[in-house]
């Protein structure tokens, strides 16, 4: 695990090099979540909206929205296509966000229209780490790890 | 002549006051004019008010800062294009004529606005007429020829909200 101002970001997802990240699946979904520095720098969330199953969503347009008292975004797609699962837990406790990014505070599962360019707008490995750590600088992100 | 600092300060508020008559009449059911206010408030929120922060209010503060990678642009910045996704969307729940989504939506877009606005307010604006050569008058200028443009006659700016 890659890890840079406290921020843990795994190096075998992709990125969106901005808040999201992509992991392929093995029945051709892919799981989106948000990082680690996203989510420090979003802060404690207090709320999400996650789209209904079965929302198509074009690339670029957003699953979800978070909200947090400093802080209210969207969680965009790097790829057009179909939701197929949401992950209701985090509506009723999207702090798990904060907790979990990578594991149980995944966001929704998503059926890409053209699965051989979904992947075509994120980027992975090396390349995708330096870009991360140059956005915690840009931001000034300090990530830290919430204890429940 | 109002300060750089005032014109964006009193554009907010044009803009604000644009959004709750949209959603006023989608509260009422009345998609036209809905649809209306909203390519209204998108015109002067996109191609007005971002426009000049983007291309001038921001560079000028980065040059002042010497830096053209500061956390508090970067924010800005991210914040404009969650707003423009944000956008299409209401525009895409009007035509859809889909209350509860255009609701849900422009509760996300009013709050991010609030966050958005306040900081430009306290952390930006105070800084640009030191920050620009002409102290602001073309910024202000093109701002305010925005305003006269979306309240060309027969696009009252009267709203009764």
């Amino acid at each position: 695990m890659n890890e840079y101002h406290g921020c843990e970001m795994p190096e075998d997802l992709f990125y969106d090099l901005d808040y999201v990240w992509v992991r392929p699946e093995a029945d051709g979904t892919l799981t989106i979540g948000v990082t680690d520095p996203a989510q420090a720098l979003s802060g404690r969330l207090q709320n999400a909206r996650i789209k209904k199953v079965g929302t198509h969503v074009d690339a670029g347009r957003h699953v979800a929205t978070l909200e947090s008292g400093k802080w209210v975004g969207g969680v965009p797609v790097p790829f057009a296509g179909m939701i197929v699962a949401r992950n209701e837990a985090l509506l009723e406790n999207p702090h798990l966000i904060n907790i979990d990014p990578y594991g149980d505070a995944w966001i929704a599962r998503v059926k890409p229209d053209d699965s051989q360019h979904a992947l075509d707008d994120v980027k992975t490995g090396a390349e995708a780490i330096a870009a991360l750590e140059a956005w915690i600088k840009r931001y000034d992100v300090q990530c830290m790890r919430c204890p429940d | 002549m109002k300060s750089i600092e005032q014109i964006m300060r009193h554009d907010h508020e044009r803009l604000d006051v644009l959004l709750e008559a949209g959603a006023k009449a989608v509260r009422k059911g009345l998609w036209h004019e809905a649809a209306d206010l909203l390519q209204r408030f998108r015109h002067g929120m996109v191609d007005g008010h971002m426009m000049v922060e983007e291309t001038m209010l921001f560079p000028a503060f980065e040059a002042r800062e010497g830096n053209d990678d500061l956390p508090l642009t970067a924010l800005l910045r991210k914040g404009h294009r969650d707003l423009r996704v944000f956008f299409l969307e209401m525009e895409e729940a009007i035509g859809a004529r889909d209350a509860e989504e255009y609701s849900a939506l422009l509760s996300t877009v009013q709050a991010i606005l609030k966050h958005h606005d306040a900081k430009e307010e306290k952390e930006l604006y105070p800084h640009l007429a030191e920050a620009l050569s002409d102290q602001g008058q073309l910024a202000g200028q093109t701002i305010l020829s925005r305003q006269e443009t979306a309240a060309l006659p027969g696009r009252s700016q009267k709203f009764d909200v």
